[in-house]
């Protein structure tokens, strides 16, 4: 009997340090693997946005595909659309994901590579939850102005790692984005068609700069 | 015989605009019969937004016209080095509004911190010129009467735009009127006759922040479809995280929280730990 109670607790015991080594394991990982994942995408901004012989148009067009492969696109356009989501039809869906990506790409372009020569350095990494994490990062700027504070929102699936949000000195480029947008759509009779009418002048606007 | 002081000119101002504005100043409801647009409605809280985008507008014909050029010249003009020293010189006489909102707080740990800092900037850093506690790395905050507020429950409330000094909400006006009221230099000015100094002062803090942010700006309003609201969300999330002191909140709305799928071993170590 008393044989028996020591395996039950030994095996409690088994259980109860696996679960601490499973979570935290798990935790820590994602936050590491969050870090790198920016790190990382620093790393290529400087390479591929910073080269001198790249003109404009194949600087815009080097952005497009790393704000692709680095941004949860779909997901950070559909968020920002809000409830307009719903109301907006199949085409229109397509048509204003399009522009939205134009959109960052052209307004972003930029400021992207005059960043990408500055150092970003990680300072800490939340797990915020399993499939979530923050990473808090400073630009450092030359001349011992003021670093810029730049909080990444990171998801993963497991296997790949995807830009959520990016929170500038507290401002979340997502929000700041769906509170302009449902502004245009509300000013404009709550109709999406208005809302994709006012972006495509804007990129038009934007890419000819 | 005093000159009125810059929060009663502005007070000024703001009655004459409701006044002028009149009865149709107010944003219209929603039907109620639309939760989504109500729930819509009151979460953009911004009431007197048609006298709001009136004032932002006055405030963007004069930010063109004097503000953004004379930083702009500024920042092109004077070296790094005379804008830090600027800078810092400013930050050093906010230091004691700093630490009264720090103990209003209850963070006696940062009230010390902003103590030493005041100390040691105003002494080796030669009146506040040069920022030795931050090279020393006791690093520097900001806190105003608006945040104490925030800190003790009030809310924020609906969004509004003011003349001059752009937008903000009724809680953090009256934070802007307390500091200004409490604030050491200008009681000491205003007892010697000296109101030249919190004017100067004001408009030295005018062309420093708006010089700091030149970037940012330009760029919101190369991106944005809608400038105004894009200020206004702006302001509510610079606020919400000086509140928290830059924490950086989860529960701040975020795409595809939810929506990706936390993949089956993730899953399943989540379930692990809840037996």
């Amino acid at each position: 009997m008393l044989k028996r109670l020591g395996f039950i607790a030994a095996l409690c015991g088994v259980m109860l340090l696996g679960r601490d080594v499973i979570t935290s394991a798990s935790a820590s990982s994602l936050e590491a693997e969050s870090s790198a994942f920016i790190t990382e995408l620093a790393d290529k901004a400087v390479s591929s946005l910073t080269a001198k012989d790249a003109n404009r148009g194949e600087r815009i067009s080097r952005f497009r595909s790393l704000f692709n492969e680095s941004f949860a696109v779909r997901s950070i356009g559909k968020f920002v659309l809000g409830r307009y989501w719903k109301k907006a039809s199949d085409d229109e869906r397509k048509e204003y994901l399009g522009l939205f990506e134009d959109l960052m790409v052209v307004s972003y372009v930029d400021r992207f590579a005059q960043y990408a020569g500055e150092s970003l350095m990680v300072k800490k990494t939340r797990g915020e939850n399993k499939s979530t994490a923050t990473v808090f990062s400073e630009i450092e700027r030359p001349g011992g102005a003021k670093a810029i504070r730049i909080n990444w929102r990171v998801g993963t699936n497991g296997k790949i790692y995807k830009i959520l949000d990016v929170v500038v000195e507290g401002t979340s480029m997502s929000n700041t984005l769906r509170s302009d947008f449902s502004s245009i759509i509300r000013r404009n009779g709550g109709k999406v068609a208005g809302l994709i009418d006012e972006l495509r002048i804007k990129t038009a606007a934007l890419k000819t700069e | 015989m005093r000159e009125p002081t810059v929060p009663v000119i502005c007070l000024r101002v703001l009655s004459v605009v409701a006044v002028l504005s009149g009865a149709s100043g107010c944003a219209s409801a929603p039907s109620p019969d639309d939760p989504d647009a109500v729930a819509e409605f009151l979460q953009v809280n911004d009431p007197m937004e048609p006298v709001n985008r009136d004032v932002f507008e006055v405030n963007r014909v004069l930010d063109k016209a004097v503000l953004k050029p004379v930083a702009t010249v500024y920042k092109a003009a004077a070296p790094e080095f005379v804008r830090t020293r600027v800078s810092n010189f400013l930050a050093n006489l906010r230091s004691p509004v700093i630490f009264a909102n720090d103990v209003l707080q209850g963070e006696f740990k940062r009230a010390a911190t902003t103590f030493l800092r005041f100390f040691i900037n105003t002494t080796i850093g030669v009146g506040g010129m040069n920022d030795m506690a931050s090279a020393l790395e006791i690093e520097g905050h900001d806190e105003d009467f608006g945040q104490t507020l925030a800190v003790w429950g009030v809310e924020e409330g609906p969004f509004v735009m003011l003349p001059l000094f752009g937008p903000s909400n009724p809680r953090d006006t009256v934070g802007l009127v307390v500091d200004f009221v409490f604030d050491p230099l200008r009681m000491w000015a205003s007892n010697t006759d000296s109101n030249y100094v919190p004017l100067a002062r004001a408009g030295a803090d005018a062309v420093d922040i708006r010089s700091e942010n030149l970037e940012v700006l330009d760029d919101l309003e190369k991106s944005s479809l809608d400038f105004y609201a894009a200020i206004r969300s702006l302001y509510r999330q610079r606020r919400a995280d000086a509140v928290s002191n830059g924490a950086g909140s989860a529960t701040v709305p975020a795409p595809g929280i939810g929506e990706l799928p936390g993949g089956p071993t993730l899953e399943a170590a989540e379930e692990l730990s809840r037996r």
